[in-house]
């Protein structure tokens, strides 16, 4: 389990993470989604002991992130691809993997595990200068799993991508899962949050404005779903929270009806409840 | 330990796939050296005039006359001076040779028929034959003058003829029979000079040459062995030098290396890693130690078997290894001050490029004016060069290798121990 308490980082006048406390279970993943600028890699830098806090702590499996131990549970994937782009995949690997003691008779294999999870098999030879955005994305993936971590922080990585690899990443993350991985996963695509994550946390400002399922979140922050109903009386828009019976009064008193729009609140909404502007901002 | 010689290797492979680094790394410097010691070594077409200095002892007319003429005479390059400092000059290196016309050296001089020839000592290093052999020939040629003087002037021929004449009734060194064949000789000889002819006639004075009037000079050669203070070879001025590109090199990609871990992101990944500061910093710091001595030892393995440059080996390494730890601290100095690579690479490059050329890695350090050379002391690039050429040709002594030596490990500590508190790896 990760345990965050209370953290919280300035950078000089910049209140960057404020207060922030959260609890993820073992083998969730854990979207944290916000703007630009909201304090997700902050936070992810101090959940893997990249930076220290002002105050508050982490604590991954009761250990601190920044102890030997702790690190060789953590996988991070940074937001910036991360990997030396003059040698090949397969150097990059070796390097990577020459950190975390992996046996020597266990390192080949664990390599070809990881550049065949992310599809680049064929490409192990081939200089990482070489590929394609979406393709190094993977790479930096693979890059942090060699060591088969427990957590895994994954900082905006699909920022970038081509739809391919977009999906591509997602089956990954969602195999990750499946094999009991923890996986932290900040973006701000709220599409992504949506699809993929067990618990979302919403963060703007460096704060933590709202922590749950997705489920949970729409319902305390999505607000009403919006109906639409076009028909011989007249195109009629209305809120409801209770779309069924609401829908069903409606067309009782229409004759004819052209066209019936219903839009269930997301993420987006949520955030532009709690926060009085769009995610994209 | 482990771990950090995967970071040395990772980044010794990265700088041998970057071709241009390769080039400026290993091939420039080479190249520097190549073309510089070739333009040093005289095959430019530069002035083959030997400089000498020459000590006139004599003071005569005739011996001034005589200095004149080496002074005029296209083989030299003269310094007139005392006898002491004329040694010196030769023992130094600064001057091939000396001449030295000693007392009694215008009274030979005047002798054409009688007498000695005018004597002149030659100071000259015995290993340098072929430049004794150039030098003996070459004043042979002048002292033939005194021939010519002497034949085409007939007043003094007949001033000259009455002395011999006198002489020879004189000398009881002369067989009677000489005497008599001379004493119907010479007068008739006068005669004819006064008639205003010349003769060009030889005379029968045997082999002796020392007795023999007749010869030019005698040229007494003295040894005078040079302190082996200068370079044996241009290379070995023009090696160094291409080292110190290599090295500089070195720090600028690896300073640049060590920014980009940061902006790239890989820093991130070191610094998750179960690796400690400290082990990331020492990588960094081996990998651009190894790449330094691994260009030191090309450039010096080329500069033995292709350029003929010989060096002592110990005192090789020791110079090495001190450049080494210099040009390794100064590079993660260097790292600590910039945040992206273009700064670094400017910050880098502009302090190397001054220290280097007040340093002597552009003109060689002894062909600097005083106040350069009192400036260049406070260049890391002036201790790397005087310790490599302390091993090449300098002849230091181990105790004189450690005045650089320590001067180099000392700027190397002090920038390693604040460059590793300055960076901050985190900074991404």
């Amino acid at each position: 389990m990760i345990q965050v308490e209370s953290l919280n980082k300035r950078f000089g006048n910049i209140h960057a993470v404020r207060d922030v406390s959260l609890k993820i279970h073992p083998g969730q993943i854990f979207g944290l989604l916000g703007p630009n600028g909201a304090g997700k890699s902050t936070s992810i830098s101090m959940m893997t002991g990249l930076i220290d806090a002002d105050s508050g702590s982490v604590s991954l499996s009761g250990l601190k992130p920044q102890s030997k131990e702790a690190r060789h549970k953590i996988g991070l994937i940074p937001q910036s691809i991360a990997l030396y782009e003059e040698l090949t995949a397969t150097d990059n690997l070796s390097f990577f993997a020459s950190l975390y003691d992996i046996p020597k008779n266990q390192l080949q294999s664990r390599m070809d595990w990881a550049l065949d999870f992310v599809g680049l098999k064929d490409r192990a030879t081939d200089r990482v200068s070489g590929f394609s955005g979406g393709m190094k994305r993977r790479l930096n993936l693979a890059a942090s799993l060699l060591h088969d971590p427990d957590f895994i922080f994954m900082d905006e990585p699909t920022a970038g991508v081509d739809p391919q690899s977009r999906n591509k990443l997602f089956d990954n993350v969602l195999e990750l899962k499946e094999l009991g991985k923890t996986i932290i996963y900040t973006t701000h695509y709220m599409e992504e949050a949506q699809k993929l994550c067990d618990q979302v946390g919403i963060i703007d400002h460096g704060e933590l404005l709202a922590l749950g399922t997705v489920g949970e979140l729409l319902k305390q922050h999505g607000g009403d779903t919006q109906v639409s109903i076009s028909s011989d009386r007249g195109v009629k828009e209305f809120k409801s929270s209770d779309v069924s019976n609401d829908l069903i009064q409606a067309l009782q008193t229409s004759d004819k009806v052209y066209d019936i729009s219903v839009n269930s609140p997301d993420l987006e909404a949520v955030f532009l409840n709690l926060t009085g502007r769009q995610l994209r901002d | 330990m482990n771990k950090i010689v995967a970071l040395m290797k990772k980044d010794i492979k990265l700088l041998f796939r970057d071709k241009m680094a390769v080039f400026f790394t290993f091939v420039f410097p080479l190249v520097f050296a190549f073309i510089f010691g070739s333009i040093f070594s005289g095959d430019g077409g530069g002035s083959k005039a030997l400089k000498v200095a020459v000590v006139d002892l004599d003071q005569t007319e005739q011996s001034q006359q005589f200095v004149k003429s080496i002074e005029e005479a296209d083989e030299f390059t003269v310094t007139l001076t005392s006898e002491e400092k004329a040694k010196d000059l030769v023992r130094r290196g600064k001057r091939v040779a000396y001449f030295i016309l000693p007392e009694g050296f215008g009274e030979d001089y005047k002798g054409v028929f009688s007498g000695s020839p005018p004597e002149i000592l030659v100071g000259i290093d015995p290993s340098r034959t072929a430049e004794a052999g150039y030098l003996e020939g070459s004043l042979m040629k002048l002292g033939i003058n005194r021939f010519e003087q002497a034949f085409s002037n007939p007043a003094a021929m007949t001033e000259q003829l009455d002395a011999s004449i006198a002489q020879i009734e004189e000398s009881d060194d002369i067989p009677q029979e000489w005497k008599s064949l001379l004493n119907d000789y010479l007068p008739k000889m006068k005669e004819l000079t006064e008639l205003d002819m010349g003769s060009e006639e030889g005379f029968g004075f045997g082999d002796d040459g020392e007795a023999n009037p007749m010869m030019p000079l005698k040229v007494t050669k003295q040894e005078e062995v040079v302190q082996r203070s200068g370079p044996k070879n241009a290379f070995s001025i023009t090696i160094p030098q291409g080292v110190i590109w290599a090295i500089m090199g070195c720090v600028i990609g690896f300073a640049i290396s060590l920014v980009q871990e940061k902006t790239l992101g890989t820093m991130n990944r070191l610094i998750v890693a179960p690796i400690s500061r400290t082990q990331i910093v020492a990588g960094k710091a081996l990998g651009c130690f190894t790449a330094q001595i691994a260009v030191v030892a090309l450039l010096f393995l080329v500069a033995y078997f292709i350029l003929g440059v010989r060096f002592n080996f110990p005192k090789l390494v020791l110079a090495a290894v001190a450049s080494g730890v210099c040009f390794v601290g100064l590079m993660m100095f260097f790292a600590s001050l910039a945040k992206t690579e273009r700064s670094v690479a400017g910050i880098t490059n502009a302090f190397l490029l001054m220290m280097g050329m007040v340093g002597g890695a552009m003109i060689p350090l002894f062909v600097m004016p005083g106040w350069m050379q009192a400036i260049s002391n406070f260049s890391p690039v002036k201790w790397a060069i005087v310790a490599f050429e302390g091993a090449i040709w300098r002849n230091f002594s181990y105790t004189e290798m450690m005045t650089p030596v320590l001067i180099l490990v000392s700027i190397g500590v002090v920038a390693f121990i604040l460059g590793t508190r300055m960076v901050k790896l985190e900074e991404a």
